[in-house]
C-alpha cells in the first residue's frame, strides 16, 4: 500500500535563497506553463519552487514539437525524508490548433529515472496536458502520474486566468491565474493557488500563494521559465 | 534636353523608391510573446534581414529585406511554422517595417483589429 504523506512546511529561507539564485542565474520555467518547450533549436529551463514540491527541468528542442531534457522533482513528507526523482524527460506536442485569435495544444510530457530518499527505485512520470489561450484568456488541464515503488504522488490540475490588458510584443503582460491541484497522498488534498503571472518575450514569471493563505501554513510558490 | 534630364532623374530615383521589399504575413496562433519569441529570433538571424516586426494583436509578422536580397515565401513560411504557428495570409509589399509598424499602431489606437 502507498504510504500516507504529510507535507512538511517548506523552509521560507530556502525559498528566498532559491529565488535569488534563479533570478541571478536566470534559469527557470513553469512546469504548468502553456509552453512546455521552446522553438526549433532552442533550450528551455523551467522551475517550480513551492512548499509542497520543487521541480526543475531543462530541455532542448531539435525541432518543433519534440524536446528532450533532464528533470528533477523533490517532494517532502512530514516526518519523512524527502524523495527526489531525477530523470530524463521527453516532451512532445500531440496536437496543436492555431486559430486566428487563439491557440490550443495537447502535450505529452514524462520522465523516467530514479527515486531516492523516502522511496527508492525506478520512477516514471507520464502526463497529458491540454491548454487553450488567447491574448486575454487562458485555461489548462493536466494529469500526471508520479510513481516509484510504494510511492504515488499522482497529480491533477486545472488553471484558468485572464490578462489585465493586451500588450505589444515587446511589453510585459500581467495575468491573474488561479490553479486548483490535487496530489495523491498529500496534504492539503486540494491545493488552490491564486497567482500573478508576468509574461515577456524573454521570461515567464509567476508568483502565487497556496492555501492555507495565512499562519504557519503560508505557502508561497514561484514558477519561472526562460528560453534561449 | 530638359525632358531627358527629367527622365534620367526619374529612372535613377524610381528603383530606389520601390527597392523596399517586405514580406508581410498574418499568423494564426500567435497569442503569447514568450511563445512567439522564436519567430523574432529566427528572422533576426536571417542575413537578408533589414528589419523585422512581430505584433500579437494584429497577428502581423513582417520581414523587410535588404536591397537586392530575397527570401522565398516558402522559406519565410517555414520560419513561422518551425516556431509552431501557421501563416494564414502572405504578401509582398513595398513598405518598410517602420511604416507597417506605424500603420498597425494607428489601427490599434483607433480601436480596429
Amino acid at each position: 500500500m502507498f504510504k500516507q504523506h504529510h507535507v512538511a512546511p517548506f523552509n521560507i529561507s530556502l525559498v528566498s535563497s532559491s529565488l535569488g539564485a534563479l533570478l541571478l542565474g536566470q534559469i527557470a520555467l513553469s512546469a504548468h506553463a502553456a509552453a512546455l518547450m521552446g522553438f526549433e533549436d532552442s533550450a528551455m529551463l523551467m522551475s517550480e519552487i513551492g512548499r509542497y514540491n520543487q521541480e526543475w527541468m531543462l530541455n532542448y528542442s531539435p525541432t518543433f514539437g519534440h524536446a528532450i531534457g533532464v528533470e528533477q522533482m523533490r517532494m517532502s513528507g512530514k516526518g519523512e525524508r524527502a524523495t527526489t526523482i531525477s530523470g530524463i524527460n521527453y516532451t512532445g506536442i500531440i496536437k496543436r490548433w492555431n486559430l486566428p485569435a487563439a491557440q490550443a495544444n495537447v502535450w505529452f510530457n514524462g520522465s523516467v529515472g530514479e527515486a531516492r530518499g523516502q522511496y527508492d527505485g525506478f520512477a516514471y512520470t507520464p502526463s497529458l496536458q491540454f491548454d487553450v489561450e488567447s491574448t486575454r484568456l487562458y485555461f489548462l488541464a493536466k494529469a500526471r502520474m508520479i510513481r516509484a515503488p510504494h510511492m504515488n504522488f499522482d497529480t491533477a490540475a486545472v488553471q484558468a486566468g485572464f490578462s489585465f490588458y493586451e500588450t505589444g510584443f515587446n511589453d510585459t503582460q500581467p495575468w491573474f491565474v488561479i490553479e486548483a491541484k490535487t496530489m495523491r497522498n498529500n496534504d492539503p488534498g486540494l491545493q488552490v493557488t491564486p497567482a500573478l503571472r508576468l509574461i515577456n518575450k524573454n521570461y515567464f514569471l509567476e508568483f502565487g500563494v497556496t492555501n492555507p493563505w495565512q499562519g504557519e501554513g503560508f505557502a508561497p510558490r514561484l514558477n519561472a521559465m526562460f528560453v534561449f | 534636353m530638359k525632358k531627358l534630364w527629367i527622365a534620367l532623374m526619374l529612372s535613377a530615383m524610381t528603383p530606389a523608391a520601390f527597392a523596399v521589399t517586405t514580406i508581410k504575413a498574418e499568423v494564426n496562433g500567435m497569442v503569447c510573446a514568450f511563445c512567439a519569441k522564436g519567430i523574432e529570433k529566427k528572422l533576426n538571424a536571417l542575413p537578408q534581414k533589414q528589419a523585422a516586426f512581430v505584433d500579437l494583436k494584429s497577428r502581423v509578422v513582417a520581414l523587410q529585406l535588404k536591397e537586392g536580397q530575397d527570401v522565398s515565401n516558402e522559406a519565410f513560411s517555414k520560419v513561422i511554422e518551425d516556431a509552431g504557428y501557421s501563416v494564414s495570409k502572405l504578401e509582398r509589399v513595398n513598405q518598410t517595417v517602420a511604416v507597417i509598424q506605424a500603420d498597425v499602431a494607428n489601427t490599434e489606437k483607433a480601436g480596429g483589429k
